[in-house]
């Protein structure tokens, strides 16, 4: 555990914020939020990823763990050789960079107790339980404030603490359904898509963060804090993956957001969507008339009757067949990098689908320093994704993801109620 | 005070959807957002020319209008631009003139957070460079937001969220179980993830220059901001060797599919997380001879197409209200899949009171998407719901640059400085 600096001592290395070395991830000196703290009581993907924002850049971020359990990111895996081990399950790896581990047993009085005391040097608490089971705990927000009137609770739950769904049971589906644009999503007449992945819980996750540093913001210049209510339905509601613009229209004009129609741009002869290439796929956005007759003169290259045919065109009617059969298998007889590379030189939006491991070998990225290697003491040596963003002390991996209570005793060492309170705070 | 961000004032210079859906976010928190726009040039996604007739030729474009109308002022009265307009300010400024420019660094001098999202370069043809903008105001701060970064190989590459969300990977793991993932609809993710880390950042940046006296830049690489959200797919790579499986709907963790109602198109998405949950779903619908065959996770995995198939059966027979309000009665997670009439319908929302309805005079009174989220201590800011184009360029020009009123009526004279778009 670096030890915090809240001294406001200018970093000894720091460069000239015109001068920022974009290239490089910093590796000392005070972070941006070095000096916050913040306790981490969720077990689920949003809490821990608003919480690793803070650990990430610096605050000193306490994960609360169910005694021999741990979080439910613990179990979610993927596992090296698809092994269950809670040490080990990369979904808690990525999650918890940076942060400290205790073990606390928050039906024990003792345990209680001392989450109390680590709430009383704390910035900020996030949460994901039921709506009510803090206050059943008797660690609601009544109860954290009375010790610590500055604390920000920041309360993430699927439709928030109130209203008729307030107990509604949700996975990320549900909440895609309920929230983001599904309805919207996939191919006409068949069902709704979701997005893959968690990507729902990363979004809920990352305003919440976004929510939770406000308050913190706001403490900070009215020495009052406050709680927060993160209702997942509503922040995808809210969402600028065009689910409220589709809401907008709704309200404007009554149109619900079609399936299966990509958007239909005015006039010109544009289309975008995804391409098979020779040996994966592409995606292309044609949005203007300039995009169009840059790719009908690359598609087209040598072949003088297709050009005079499509060059220049602002609509198509009943050759839109004759064009598309032939987009296709050029794009079909062509590799997806080299259909990248051939479009970015000739400025047509066009990108390749990479996986994982074209991803993880992709020069540009590498070149960025956008993974970065930690020593974990089970897991080994790994190549985590790196900074979101840059910035003057930003992101750094100081340590990797904790064990199950492995700083429970540091902790535990650092708040007795007979010793004085650590400086670090 | 009543806002996190009183006092703190933002100049806005973003375009479409994950740019100014950061400063919305900014403006939530009681910043003063000022958009500075051209009258020359498209801010808004729709054209000053967009006509009725053109509208109703549209099925999408023209819906994104009140009653399909883009009226005398289409750039006040789109959708695509009136979902994130909540609380900002806009000013008619030419960057690409001299009068524009020495407004925006005047402007700039006197403003702590400055956001853009344009291709990478055009700041500096504008003679806006973050060095420039640093030396004339060290304690300003300067949020890039340049999809593949600003330094790199692919930095200048052409493209829109889709193009990013496929170069990390999460495109190939868009799309219809066991297909391809060229059967994925629209899936703009990168562009929803951006406000908030945005915004975040900002944040850490002002809690910063509290230490330092001192703002900088903020390089958002939006792809490489969204490229957290594949972070256990990266360690499984490396921990297995493979790429994520297109799953559609489905998740190796929870027997799950959107499922068809009785009524044409509703859908309601439903998990099994348990044994628990296959119980009470099972009794839900009346105890049938499938219920045996998803007793255990084994099962359920195993039998997964075929339990989907029986499920799918039952809510066939069923109202999608009818489904959702046994299931969830019984603890079992499910949802409809709200199209976004229902949505404007949907008694939760109404009771937390979220859609908010505002008026203004280029278009009336609707009801607009709410915050994201609400607290309890602070207040989080819905005020105007739309500056008109150009609305605040006296408050601009006047109350916060100084300018005498000779000086800014010979900007109107001129043209330079109008409450209307020609673009």
């Amino acid at each position: 555990m670096t030890v915090q600096d809240n001294t406001g001592q200018a970093n000894p290395g720091q460069v000239d914020p015109g001068q920022v070395n974009l290239g490089q991830v910093d590796t000392g000196g005070p972070q941006v939020l070095s000096g916050i703290r913040v306790l981490d009581l969720s077990r689920w993907v949003s809490g821990e990823f608003a919480t690793k924002l803070f650990a990430d850049f610096g605050a000193d971020v306490i994960k609360v763990e169910k005694p021999g359990e741990g979080s439910y990111t613990r179990h979610w895996g993927p596992f090296p050789g698809d092994k269950p081990d809670p040490e080990v399950s990369a979904l808690y790896l990525h999650l918890n960079t940076n942060k400290r581990s205790i073990a606390l047993d928050l039906r024990g009085e003792a345990d209680r107790d001392l989450l109390l005391r680590l709430a009383e040097t704390a910035d900020a608490v996030v949460e994901s339980f039921r709506p009510g089971q803090l206050e059943r705990l008797g660690l609601g927000p009544a109860e954290l404030r009375a010790r610590n009137p500055r604390l920000v609770v920041t309360r993430i739950s699927p439709f928030g603490q109130d209203g008729p769904y307030r107990d509604y049971e949700a996975t990320g589906i549900v909440l895609q359904a309920m929230g983001g644009p599904m309805h919207a999503t996939g191919e006409a007449g068949r069902s709704p898509q979701r997005k893959p992945g968690l990507l729902e819980h990363y979004t809920i996750g990352r305003t919440a963060g976004e929510a939770t540093l406000a308050g913190v913001f706001f403490a900070r210049r009215a020495g009052t804090g406050a709680v927060i209510d993160i209702s997942g339905q509503e922040v995808l509601l809210a969402g600028a993956d065009r689910r409220a613009s589709y809401l907008l229209s709704a309200a404007y004009s009554g149109m619900n957001a079609p399936r299966g129609v990509r958007s239909a741009h005015r006039g010109a002869a544009t289309f975008t969507g995804p391409f098979r290439a020779s040996d994966g796929y592409v995606m292309v956005y044609i949005t203007n008339q300039e995009f169009w007759n840059r790719l009908i003169r690359l598609i087209g290259e040598g072949n003088q009757a297709f050009l005079d045919k499509f060059l220049n065109r602002i609509h198509l009617g009943d050759d839109w067949d004759e064009f598309i059969t032939y987009l296709r298998a050029w794009f079909a007889a062509r590799p997806k990098i080299e259909l990248m590379t051939r479009c970015e030189a000739a400025r047509i939006p066009l990108t390749a689908y990479l996986g994982m491991d074209e991803l993880a070998a992709n020069e540009h990225f590498r070149g960025r320093d956008c993974f970065v290697a930690a020593d974990h003491p089970v897991a080994g040596r790994l190549e985590y994704i790196g900074p979101p963003w840059r910035m003057r002390g930003g992101y750094r991996l100081r340590h990797p993801a904790p064990l199950l209570d492995q700083h429970g005793a540091q902790i535990r060492a650092e708040f007795e109620p007979a010793t004085t309170r650590s400086s670090s705070s | 005070m009543r806002y996190p961000l009183e006092g703190i004032r933002v100049v806005d210079l973003t375009v479409v959807w994950s740019g100014p859906g950061a400063t919305a976010f900014l403006g939530d928190l009681g910043a003063e957002v000022i958009r500075i726009e051209g009258n020359n040039r498209v801010s808004r996604q729709t054209s000053a020319k967009a006509t009725k007739e053109a509208a109703a030729a549209t099925a999408y474009h023209g819906a994104t209008f009140p009653d399909r109308d883009p009226g005398a002022r289409p750039y006040d009265r789109s959708a695509l631009f009136n979902w994130h307009s909540r609380n900002k300010l806009a000013a008619c400024m030419n960057l690409d003139t001299p009068e524009g420019h020495e407004a925006a660094v005047a402007l700039l001098a006197m403003s702590d957070v400055f956001v853009e999202n344009n291709s990478n370069g055009v700041l500096e043809k504008l003679g806006l460079s973050h060095e420039y903008l640093l030396e004339l105001n060290p304690r300003l701060i300067v949020a890039r937001m340049p999809p593949l970064g600003m330094t790199g190989p692919m930095s200048s590459y052409l493209g829109y969220g889709p193009n990013f969300n496929s170069l990390v990977g999460i495109a190939a793991m868009d799309g219809y179980e066991g297909e391809t993932p060229d059967t994925a609809g629209e899936n703009y993710h990168m562009d929803e993830a951006a406000p908030a880390g945005l915004a975040f950042a900002v944040l850490a940046a002002l809690l910063d220059r509290e230490r330092t006296g001192k703002g900088g830049l903020i390089e958002f690489a939006q792809a490489e901001n969204v490229m957290q959200e594949v972070g256990e797919f990266f360690l499984d790579l490396q921990f297995n060797q493979r790429n994520p499986p297109l799953l559609g709907n489905s998740d190796p963790h929870l027997l799950q599919e959107a499922f068809p109602a009785a009524e044409d198109d509703r859908w309601v998405a439903i998990s099994v997380r348990s044994d628990r949950d296959w119980a009470a779903l099972t009794e839900a619908a009346g105890s049938p001879a499938w219920s045996a065959l998803g007793a255990s996770a084994a099962a359920r995995r195993a039998q997964s197409g075929p339990l989907r198939t029986h499920i799918a059966d039952w809510t066939r027979t069923l109202p999608a209200a009818e489904i959702v309000r046994r299931l969830q009665a019984a603890g079992v997670p499910a949802g409809e899949v709200m199209t976004e009439t229902r949505l404007l319908d949907d008694e939760h929302l109404a009771a937390r009171d979220w859609f908010k309805e505002r008026s203004h005079p280029s278009v009336g009174t609707y009801r607009y998407p709410g915050n994201p989220w609400r607290a309890d201590g602070f207040e989080v800011a819905f005020g105007r719901v739309l500056p008109g184009f150009g609305e605040d360029n006296e408050y601009v020009y006047k109350t916060l640059l100084g300018y005498s009123d000779a000086r800014y009526d010979d900007l109107v004279e001129r043209g330079l400085v109008t409450t209307v778009q020609f673009a």
